[in-house]
This record gives C-alpha cells, sequence and structure tokens, in this order.
C-alpha cells in the first residue's frame, strides 16, 4: 500500500465508513493517519466532554459531518438534574469560525439553544441535515432560522425533544424555493402547526421520504398530506381522533392505498382505534411500527393490525397488546428482529399485561430477533434459559422487570441463572440491561461469559463489591456501565483504576460509594473527570470532617483528555 | 428439555448436551429464607437522606419522559381525579386503630411526619432501631412488608393497612 499514490489510498479509505475501523486504520502507520485526517467525513464523539472543538479541528480539518453526545444515558429518567451540562454551543462557535464545511450535525442528549441553531442556520452554506434526539432548551424560534437561512436543506429530524412550542410559523419560514426535504419529523411538538404552511411544504418537496407529524395534525389534514405525498416511506401519524367525520376517513383510506411505497409507521398519539383499519391495505409492506405511544388504543386492534404485518422487522408497542398479542407476533412477524414492548400500568396494579410467556413465545417465533426491550410484572429463569436457547443471537437484550428486587414468581428464586443462561449462549451480546432479584452470581455469569458486552445497565442488583468487581475484570469490550441502587462501593470503584481509560464512561447512583473513596480515585487518575452530583444540600458533604464516608449521591466518571470542564452548575463537583 | 419445576430440596443440575451447551446449578435456598440483600434502605425522618435509595415515580422504571407523561394523563382519566384512599392504622399493642387517606400524602415522608404527628411518637421506615417506630404494611397478598422498599406509587396499589411496629419487633 506504501507504493499507491495518497489519493488512491485515500480512495480505498472512502469504502470505509464505520468510525471505529478509521479510528484503527489511523493508527497503522504515520502516513495513513495523515490521509486518514484528511478525508474523515463523518465524526462522532460519544462524549462531549471528552475532547475539545479545537482538537477536533486540529485532528479533522475537513470533515463534513458531526455526531455529538451529552448527557448520561440516565439521564433520560430524570436522574440528572437540570442545568447540568452538555452544551452544544461552544461547539456551534468553534466551527463556525473555522472553514470547516458543515454539512450535517447531529446530537443527542444536549442542549441546544435559539442563537446557536440561527449561528449554525448562518454560518454553514452547505448545511443539510440537523438531527436533535433527546434534546432540550430551544424553541420553534430556533426552528424557524433552520428553515429560514439553511438554503439546501435535507433533514430536519426532531426526535423527543423538549421543545418551547412558541407556536409561531416556523414551517411557513421555509421559502418557496426550499424543495429539497427528504426528512422532516417534528412529532415532538406540542403545539399547534400550520396546516396550511405544512401542506404547501410537502407539496413542493417531491423528495420527501419521512414525514412525522404532531399531535396538531388531524384525519382531514394528514389525508391531504398524504395524496400530496404518495412516494413516502416514513409516515409518523400525528393525532388520530375524531372518527366523526367517515369522509375524512374515506378520504385517508383512498390517500393510504396509494402510499405503496410505505414501510414504517408510527404516532397515533391520540387514536381512535378504528381508523387503525385504514392502514391495513398497506401493512403487507411494513418493515417498521411504532405504536408506543398509542396508549388508547385496545389490544384487539392493534392485533388486528399487526396479523397483517408479515414483514415486520421493527416493532415498538405496549403491553397492551398482552401475551395473547405477542403470540400472534410470533406467528406473524417472522422477519422481526427488533421488538420492544413498553409498560402501561407502571405499578403492577394486578394487570398482568405480559409475562414471560410472551417473551417466551417470541423467542420461539422469531429466529431473526436480535435486539429486545422488554418490561413485565414477571420473570423465571426456566422462561429465560427457555429464551436462551431459542435466540442465541441478541447483540441486545434488555429486561426491566416493574418491581424492584423481584424473584423467579415461580421458584422464589433470584433471577441469577435466567440472566446467566442468556449471557452464556448470546455470544455477540453487546448490550444488556439486568432487572429482578439477582445476587453476585449474576455479575460472575456476565463476566465470565459476556465477551462483546459493551454496555450494561444495572438496577437494584447484587449484594456486595464482588458484583461489580466481576463485571469489571471480565469484560473487555465494555464501554458504558451504569449502575443505580445496588450495593457497590469503593473497594470495587476502586480496585482497577485503568479500567476506566478503556471505557467511555462509569455512572453509579444511590450505591455505597463515599466521597473519600471518589477523592482517592480522582486522585490515582488525573486523565478521568471524576464528577460527583449533589443536588440536595450543596455544603453538607464537606461539613463534620465524615466526608470520607459520606455516601456519594450520584457520581459519574467519564475518559477525557482536555480535563476539567469549565462550565459545570453548582451542584457538580469534578474532583 | 428444560422444565419450570424443580424437585423439592438439593441443587437441580441441567446435563449438558450433544450440542455442548450449559451444566446449571440452582441453588437452592433453604425453604423459608431469602437471600440477604445488603442495600441499605433506611429513609430517616431526623436527617434528610442525600442518598435517596429508592426508585421514586420520576425514575422507575426507566422510560423516557414523554411515555411516562402519556401515561400518567391516561391513568388519571381512567381512575378519576379524585380517588380517596382509606386504609387502616395499628399501633402496635394498641387495640383501637385509626384510618388515614393515602391520596392525601406526596410520598413516603408525607406519611411518616403524619404518622409521627398522629401517634405522637417518632415513625420512620427501614432499619431496625431501638429508638423509632417501624412502619409496617400488609399488601395485596396478605403479607407484611416494610414500608419503603418500593416506588411510593407502587406502594399505594399494593397497601391494605399499617401498622406501627415496637422498637425491635421487626
Amino acid at each position: 500500500m506504501n507504493y499507491f499514490p495518497d489519493e488512491v489510498i485515500e480512495h480505498v479509505f472512502d469504502f470505509v465508513t464505520s468510525h471505529k475501523d478509521r479510528n484503527s486504520i489511523s493508527l497503522v502507520c504515520k502516513s495513513w493517519f495523515k490521509i486518514e485526517r484528511y478525508s474523515r467525513q463523518n465524526v462522532f464523539i460519544g462524549n462531549c466532554y471528552s475532547i475539545s472543538p479545537e482538537r477536533l479541528l486540529r485532528r479533522f480539518p475537513c470533515f463534513k459531518s458531526l455526531t455529538l453526545k451529552g448527557k448520561p444515558h440516565f439521564a433520560d429518567f430524570n436522574l440528572v438534574p437540570h442545568g447540568w451540562g452538555g452544551f452544544v454551543q461552544p461547539w456551534i462557535e468553534a466551527l463556525a469560525r473555522s472553514r470547516v464545511g458543515l454539512e450535517e450535525l447531529r446530537l443527542k442528549r444536549m442542549v441546544v439553544t435559539d442563537e446557536g441553531l440561527e449561528l449554525l442556520s448562518r454560518s454553514f452554506v452547505n448545511f443539510k441535515s440537523l438531527v436533535l434526539v433527546s434534546c432540550e432548551g430551544f424553541s420553534t424560534d430556533g426552528l424557524a432560522s433552520i428553515a429560514s437561512n439553511c438554503r439546501h436543506l435535507r433533514d430536519l429530524d426532531l426526535q423527543e425533544n423538549e421543545i418551547d412550542d412558541h407556536r409561531g410559523q416556523w414551517l411557513s419560514c421555509f421559502p418557496e424555493t426550499c424543495t429539497s426535504v427528504v426528512t422532516l419529523n417534528f412529532a415532538c411538538l406540542e403545539g399547534e402547526t400550520n396546516l396550511v404552511a405544512l401542506e404547501r411544504l410537502v407539496a413542493r418537496s417531491p423528495n420527501l421520504r419521512s414525514l412525522k407529524l404532531n399531535r396538531a395534525v388531524p384525519l382531514d389534514a394528514l389525508a391531504r398530506l398524504m395524496a400530496c405525498a404518495p412516494q413516502i416511506v416514513d409516515l409518523g401519524v400525528g393525532s388520530y381522533e375524531d372518527e366523526q367525520d367517515s369522509e375524512s376517513c374515506l378520504k385517508l383510506q383512498a390517500a393510504i392505498r396509494k402510499c405503496t411505497s410505505l414501510r414504517s409507521l408510527s404516532g397515533f398519539l391520540e387514536a381512535a382505534p378504528h381508523c387503525l383499519s385504514a392502514f391495513h391495505p398497506v401493512c403487507h409492506n411494513l418493515t417498521s411500527l411504532n405504536l408506543s405511544y398509542a396508549a388508547e388504543i385496545h389490544g384487539s386492534h392493534l392485533i388486528k393490525l399487526i396479523e397483517h404485518c408479515k414483514k415486520l422487522q421493527r416493532l415498538w408497542i405496549l403491553d397492551s397488546i398482552g401475551d395473547k398479542g405477542l403470540e400472534v407476533v410470533a406467528s406473524t412477524c417472522k422477519e422481526l428482529q427488533e421488538l420492544r414492548v413498553f409498560p402501561t400500568d407502571l405499578h403492577g396494579g394486578g394487570n398482568t399485561a405480559v409475562t414471560e410467556d410472551g417473551l417466551v413465545a417470541i423467542s420461539a417465533g422469531c429466529p431473526k430477533l436480535h435486539s429486545i426491550l422488554y418490561f413485565c410484572q414477571q420473570m423465571t429463569n426456566a422462561a429465560l434459559i427457555t429464551v436462551a436457547r431459542n435466540c442465541p443471537n441478541f447483540i441486545r437484550f434488555r429486561l426491566c422487570i416493574l418491581e424492584p428486587h423481584k424473584p423467579d414468581h415461580v421458584t422464589s428464586q433470584p433471577l441469577d441463572e435466567g440472566f446467566g443462561a442468556i449471557v452464556q449462549a448470546c455470544k455477540n451480546l453487546k448490550r444488556l440491561s439486568v432487572s429482578g432479584l439477582l445476587t453476585d452470581q449474576v455479575f460472575l455469569y456476565i463476566g465470565m461469559f459476556a465477551t462483546q458486552l459493551e454496555m450494561l445497565s444495572i438496577a437494584f442488583a447484587g449484594d456486595t463489591d464482588k458484583g461489580m468487581l466481576y463485571v469489571l475484570n471480565g469484560c473487555k469490550k465494555m464501554r458504558k456501565l451504569e449502575i443505580r441502587d445496588s450495593p457497590f462501593g469503593d473497594a470495587a470503584l476502586l480496585a482497577d483504576v485503568n479500567k476506566y481509560e478503556t471505557m467511555r464512561s462509569l455512572w453509579m447512583s444511590s450505591c455505597e460509594v463515599t466521597l473519600g473513596g471518589c477523592k482517592r480515585l480522582a486522585r490515582k487518575a488525573p486523565w478521568l473527570n471524576v464528577e460527583i452530583i449533589n443536588e440536595n444540600d450543596n455544603n453538607r458533604m464537606e461539613e463534620n470532617g465524615y466526608e470520607g464516608r459520606q455516601k456519594v449521591d450520584k457520581l459519574y466518571l467519564y475518559r477525557t483528555v482536555v480535563g476539567t470542564r469549565v462550565d459545570a452548575p453548582p451542584f457538580v463537583w469534578i474532583l | 428439555m428444560l422444565s419450570g419445576s424443580m424437585p423439592a430440596g438439593g441443587e437441580l443440575l441441567i446435563p449438558v448436551t450433544n450440542s455442548g451447551y450449559w451444566a446449571f446449578g440452582l441453588r437452592e435456598y433453604p425453604p423459608g429464607t431469602k437471600p440477604s440483600l445488603s442495600v441499605n434502605l433506611s429513609l430517616s425522618l431526623t436527617f434528610p437522606s442525600t442518598s435517596s435509595q429508592r426508585a421514586t415515580s420520576q425514575d422507575w422504571p426507566p422510560i423516557k419522559p414523554r411515555l411516562r407523561d402519556t401515561l400518567k394523563s391516561l391513568r388519571l382519566r381512567q381512575r378519576g381525579y379524585n380517588t380517596a384512599l382509606f386504609i387502616k392504622v395499628y399501633m402496635e399493642g394498641v387495640p383501637i386503630g385509626r384510618k388515614l387517606d393515602l391520596s392525601t400524602f406526596s410520598g413516603y415522608e408525607s406519611l411518616l411526619e403524619n404518622l409521627s404527628g398522629m401517634f405522637d411518637t417518632s415513625v420512620i421506615c427501614g432499619n431496625r432501631d431501638r429508638k423509632h417506630h417501624v412502619l409496617t404494611y400488609q399488601d395485596k397478598d396478605g403479607d407484611w412488608m416494610m414500608v419503603g422498599d418500593i416506588p411510593w406509587d407502587m406502594f399505594l396499589e399494593s397497601v391494605r393497612r399499617l401498622k406501627i411496629t415496637r422498637p425491635e419487633r421487626c
């Protein structure tokens, strides 16, 4: 390879898109490092505090797409207080000052402002794609800037963000000359939508493939929109109530029948069950179905819909579908790869919607299943052992038994053996979430067998520090470890400090780690940021000299090359 | 073939099959015992807890805020906005009990505060203590449990009556 001109090597590198592979390439030799640097198009930064924008730009001067992630995963569940961090502003400012030709920005769990969006929209002539997932801090005014100023906007994809909806006219800010939109997802907006502006935008966007509407778009408008965009591939239906107008329903059915490219369906935020049947004609082509917000649709209607979906690869649904419904899924959806079953009854009120039987049925019926997220009230070791035998191909296995510490409901034993069977059978397992009554034994199994595991979520599990040690010592590929309400303390935390250099981050909340232990860790590992999040009482931790033994509420540590961050709020201590 | 039931007593070993599967021993705990949990779950009235070792309804189960809100409003619509939840409360050794509307409390802390006032003593959850009375409850299965282990909303669903025990009795 050394005898080829750089352009040829670069051309070869163009075929390598995975950032992990590109990272490996850059380590081969100086020449490859240099070529790879200048040719890297897509940069992925899993923790925005691990590096600075300046260093990013020095290393990769020519990138076009940037992905940034901010807050730790448990922020999704209200465990990270407001104001913790993850501000994108310094990144946008640094990129704007540089000459990088940014075309795409993908942010997850970051704080975005209207000023930032305005700056973004004005600074990059070729900006095409904005994807915001679980972000907050901005309003529809920021969206208006993006719409107005990004001449070549292709994607505006807003997933599960907290957006201040000023009910303004952001949709009408798209100039009449804008015909390039491919993805438009504003399902998370709460306010009213300018339907006229929306219809006109959709009508003049022949490349529109993905359209996800919010609550405010009623049935008759949906029918008109679909009539304008029969080429649609991915549709998010907004509010779906008001079936009173049967003419609207008929128009909708007619429009739907023309959408022969439709493969993915979601939304149904407030759904009138009877109109689900309007979608039956397109079900046979659907590969992805997300009904996880359709809380008011009865299980029987869900089942009727799914019976038509033989090509389904991805299904997100509520547990109101029941074990019977999952049996229908198992016998209908033979192509199923990913299943998520979310809870409807958060407090175990006797409504055992899905049980271990549903999970076993799915594992038996769907040979291609590799990802599952399953919320349920009860589980048994026997069921998990059966699931492991049926499905040794799991890459992601997340089981959440709603009641903490709940044992096998038949034998009253811990669920160690069940999860043990999963990790032993599934040799490609990359992500695991465990729940129910679990002792240190399950972590022994995880450390022993889960060799490919990259992300592990632990809640209300384990007995002693040994549990955490088994995992830290055994799982060589661990990147993200998040633990809550488990009795792991300083001994486990401090046993192998160098381990954390091989990981992206560690989160421990409501565990047994002490302030003294965290301070010792911070001293031993200056290349880590050790953050203590202490919302309750800022000063109590230093009081009365018992700080060494004072338990830490929330600990978040991560490797970084740029040291302590300067934007931490007062309730975050960086040791 | 694996079956769900286990022989009483002793260990169950699943034989290694030709395909090289696993051999698992299901450890049996002697009847009547449960594995000891070393998680410290004390919620004391006298010191505000810096480390609340329990799930609140805001952070458990692990679902995203949007789904949580959707389900909450669904629940409210289904159950009606003002359902009272009166249960009996006894102090151990005192034959006459009281009645309490649990729906008026926002969580364990306000419940304990109210009970301490009502019975003129210090009532806590969790750790046995020589000084404090410990609060227990009878759940829908009829079992007597320590108050405070599960999220508040879950507790409201399963509590049937309360008993304030004498110190050192649990």
